[in-house]
């Protein structure tokens, strides 16, 4: 159990994490897991960062197999852990890397030899096979390799860490911002924090204080006086409205544009873009309509069928790359991940930045990043993350879980047990008004969102969104914002607070579509603006 | 098949269409997808502040009871809106205090009306409100349905058991002096909301829900039925294809059922509605109107198209075929005489006749009253 805790005050830790994406939630739980009081804070809402806005790949490391082995070697082995230990929040798709006549005929060739030396089991198979197990690829492949990609949904799995944390005694703040750090002299003790949504002012303190900002890390370590260098990219994506591939399809080629399409759920998703972005632009990116062309015409090279497919959404996100150097020069920029111990390199004591790194290698970059701090706490417990599931991935697949749960689960409740897995058995109790569909899209019920706001520190519209998936279907959240709202609204009683909720709703939708506004997107978007203005009055 | 007019569109503009010239003694045909904008209609008509005798009088005829009184609406979500010409169940107030004591009553497990948002809205404006929840059995099946609490399922056993309905809510009430209810009541039977209305001691405000609207679909199948009664041709379901053109002059249209059969007519009104009911259409360079292929105004940048605010006034809302003054239809820049576009499909507002509801009946007006004089010269 946890140690020293009645000795401590309520404000006080062991550690304070600040930033709530992956690694942020995966290292508070190993902290957790290890016995130590933490206390994670958060400024907007869980995975809103890199770890909301990527693939949602879990890479099996055949990407970096050929450039970057150590990456590729790390990648396999993460791999295989969050297969066993997160099975509710990963899709076992398989991956192809597919050989187009433009590609070079004799980079497959070394492309195997890396994977096999990294690990990674890479089988090439008949493009003729490749063609029956994935009938919308390009059918001029000339190559296909099958490599252990998989799927994996990044606010499942953060919820998930976070969860767990809280079960084991973790506290969480979120929508809180450290606005700065209480320092003694050379060692920093602790943090101012206001929230943003209640306006009320904290001081926590601890023993060691965890930089886990993503590409906002830089800022954060400057209010304590550290130096990062970030060269944060930016990288663009789309979703498409229907998931028109089973299997994570990639171009064997150097990694360059547009060249991953992942399923995901009903869906998929086509990227990446890569521009090197000023630091102070990562708050607000959008994505342009050059990016929108390059992805649709690159994608439909792996998929021809995604040039005519509707596509539901455009995003950005920023990669945490960093340097090393304390020079600026940006030449040692690496895709691996480092801890930064302020102390040895600024002479900071209590403040220990992680940065850079990858969603599939979270749980490795918390197993280290918790052993230094156990080093520095005297700690001396074992890291458990990669041999204990994740809550929710206890029982294996989520057919199980729903059969478990209902003799013969409906497609909504088997979404429900795919969503939450062994978390859907607090839904069995479920009574007539529980099992009413807030988002038909993707069957999510008046249960499950009651659920995340109870016990998931949902409060607004776009947390929701993350934890339950409402919103992220077909529709992009017309209606069920708005039941969503009624829901919110009566567990908190704020109704302006509410109707702000839903205003930025609908903004933060409208910013992912007006930049794929044509077709069915915009129908949708003029259907949106009569109801919201002119029907129902917001 | 030979009409004087063929219509393209069902909507709110496409029906007054063909009831104007069907009461003029025109033969005319409607060719409707079944999908407009009558599904999301607040029973407010927008844009229309003044006394409309003319309006009034054309809805009255078609069973429809419209009432005028200048004054402020109840929204779905507590604000107050300003409105003058309303559907019999919808409310005009003078002020937005509209009593003094307010009851909400709201359905078990129906999420698609907004009592506390409604509550919050009244009490801003000085009123005390109470909610409360109504478990009617006749509505468990429903309730077990993961999809089936909405607003036309519910109306559809709503309507018969009114009077259970209003005994219920007569129990509910205390001391107030207003009862707000969801506005699902009088989808086969018009005159329902009207006889709760006479039923309850106090006086009763219907609120809307979310789409899809039951006075809006009441009001189509109203239109629908007079329109049919007047001996038009209301071809539900389908949708047209393209026209055939001769010297500048539409000769007929093709559509999806009548296979490659054409419609013909002396003149063709496009009433086909916006992007929502397909009337204009969009791909990342061009938006096109894709029956005639009509000139369109448009910003060729599309980046023009969207502010980036979504509570901002859209520029892509506002395009829409071209028109002469008199709502002639202009494809490659020459004016197509005998083709004319009422209602949305010219944009979201009109200078001249108004937005929404207002520029559906207006704009209809003003052509089938051109139609009906041409034909007598």
């Amino acid at each position: 159990m946890i140690k020293n805790t009645h000795t401590m005050n309520p404000n006080e830790f062991d550690v304070i994490i600040i930033g709530g994406g992956i690694t942020g939630a995966g290292t508070q739980r190993d902290c957790a897991m290890r016995g130590l009081k933490t206390l994670l804070i958060e400024r907007s809402d869980i995975a809103t960062g890199a770890t909301g806005r990527n693939h949602g790949l879990l890479h099996s490391g055949a990407r970096y197999a050929v450039n970057d082995s150590e990456s590729a070697e790390e990648c396999i082995r993460e791999n295989r852990i969050l297969r066993k230990i997160a099975a509710h929040c990963i899709d076992e798709t398989g991956g192809l890397f597919i050989t187009l006549p433009e590609d070079d005929p004799e980079y497959q060739n070394t492309f195997v030899e890396s994977c096999l030396r990294a690990g990674i089991e890479a089988e090439v198979i008949d493009p003729e096979l490749a063609r029956r197990w994935e009938p919308t690829v390009n059918q001029n492949l000339t190559g296909a390799v099958k490599v252990p990609d998989a799927s994996i949904d990044p606010f499942r799995l953060c919820a998930a860490n976070m969860l767990d944390a809280k079960l084991r005694g973790g506290q969480v703040r979120l929508h809180t911002t450290v606005t700065g750090f209480i320092k003694e002299g050379d060692t920093v003790r602790g943090v101012h924090t206001r929230n943003a949504q209640t306006g009320q002012v904290n001081d926590f303190y601890a023993r060691i204080i965890v930089n886990a900002g993503g590409v906002w890390a830089q800022e954060i370590a400057a209010m304590a006086g550290a130096q990062i260098s970030l060269y944060p990219a930016k990288g663009s994506l789309l979703i498409f409205a229907h998931r028109v591939n089973k299997h994570v399809i990639n171009r064997c080629r150097k990694p360059s544009n547009a060249d991953i399409l992942v399923p995901g759920d009903t869906v998929c998703i086509v990227g990446t873009t890569s521009s090197r972005i000023p630091l102070d632009a990562c708050d607000e990116v959008a994505v342009t309509p050059e990016e929108v062309n390059l992805l649709i015409t690159e994608g439909s090279k792996l998929a021809p069928v995604l040039s005519s497919t509707r596509i539901l959404r455009a995003y950005a996100g920023v990669r945490p790359l960093i340097s090393t150097d304390k020079d600026d020069s940006g030449r040692n920029i690496t895709r691996g991940f480092v801890i930064l111990d302020h102390e040895s390199r600024d002479g900071i004591k209590g403040l220990v930045s992680i940065c850079g790194g990858k969603l599939t290698t979270y749980r490795l970059m918390a197993e280290k990043t918790t052993d230094l701090l156990c080093r520095k706490l005297g700690n001396e417990k074992k890291c458990m993350t990669a041999v204990s599931p994740l809550p929710g991935s206890e029982e294996g697949s989520y057919e199980k879980v729903a059969q478990k749960i209902w003799e013969t689960p409906s497609t909504a409740q088997k979404a429900a047990a795919f969503r939450m897995g062994t978390r859907a058995f607090r839904m069995r109790s479920s009574d007539r008004w529980n099992d009413a569909l807030v988002c038909k899209c993707e069957e999510v019920s008046v249960g499950e969102i009651n659920g995340a706001i109870e016990r998931m520190d949902a409060s607004t519209l776009t947390d929701l969104r993350r934890r339950t998936r409402l919103g992220m279907g077909p529709c992009q959240g017309e209606f069920c914002a708005c039941r969503a709202a009624g829901l919110l609204a009566a567990s908190h009683g704020c109704i302006d607070r509410e109707r702000e909720d839903l205003n930025q709703f609908l903004q933060e939708r409208w910013k992912g579509n007006f930049p794929i506004g044509w077709g069915d997107t915009l129908r949708e978007a003029e259907y949106t603006q009569w109801v919201y203005k002119f029907v129902l009055g917001l | 098949m030979r009409f004087d007019t063929v219509i393209i569109g069902g909507g709110l503009a496409g029906l007054t269409a063909g009831i104007a010239l069907q009461r003029e003694g025109k033969s005319t045909a409607i060719i409707s997808t079944g999908q407009n904008a009558l599904h999301f209609f607040s029973g407010s008509f927008e844009s229309v502040v003044e006394k409309n005798e003319r309006m009034i009088d054309f809805f009255a005829k078609a069973g429809i009871p419209l009432h005028y009184a200048p004054g402020v609406r109840l929204m779905p979500l507590g604000s107050f809106r300003p409105s003058a010409l309303c559907l019999e169940d919808t409310d005009i107030f003078p002020t937005a205090k509209v009593g003094s004591k307010v009851l909400i009553v709201n359905f078990m497990g129906y999420h698609d009306f907004f009592s506390t948002f409604l509550a919050e809205g009244l009490e801003k404006e000085g009123m005390q409100c109470r909610i409360r929840l109504l478990d009617l059995p006749e509505l468990e099946p429903l309730q077990r349905s993961p999809g089936g609490m909405r607003s036309v399922q519910m109306a559809r056993i709503l309507d018969p058991i009114w009077e259970k309905f209003v005994q219920e809510v007569r129990l509910l009430i205390k001391d107030e002096d207003i009862v707000v209810i969801p506005q699902v009541f009088g989808l086969k039977d018009p005159s329902t909301p009207g006889l709760i209305r006479e039923d309850l001691p106090v006086r009763a405000i219907f609120a809307g829900t979310l789409p899809p609207s039951v006075p809006g679909i009441r009001t189509q199948q109203l239109l629908g039925r007079n329109y049919e009664r007047l001996g038009g041709t209301y071809l539900k379901g389908d949708h047209a294809l393209r026209a055939l053109t001769k010297d500048n002059r539409i000769i007929g249209v093709s559509t999806k059922n009548l296979d490659r059969h054409y419609l013909k007519a002396d003149t063709f009104i496009l009433a086909s509605g916006s992007y929502f009911s397909k009337g204009l259409r969009s791909n990342p360079f061009e938006i096109t109107e894709p029956v005639f292929d009509l000139d369109v105004n448009y910003s060729p940048e599309r980046s023009d198209w969207y502010n980036p605010k979504f509570a901002a006034d859209q520029p892509y809302m506002h395009y829409g075929v071209k028109t002469d003054e008199n709502l002639h239809a202009i494809k490659g820049g020459t004016v197509i005489q005998n083709l004319y576009a009422i209602g949305s499909v010219m944009g979201v507002s009109h200078p001249r006749f108004g937005f929404g509801a207002g520029l559906a009946i207006r704009s209809a007006f003003h052509v089938t009253d051109q139609i009906v004089q041409e034909s007598k010269v």
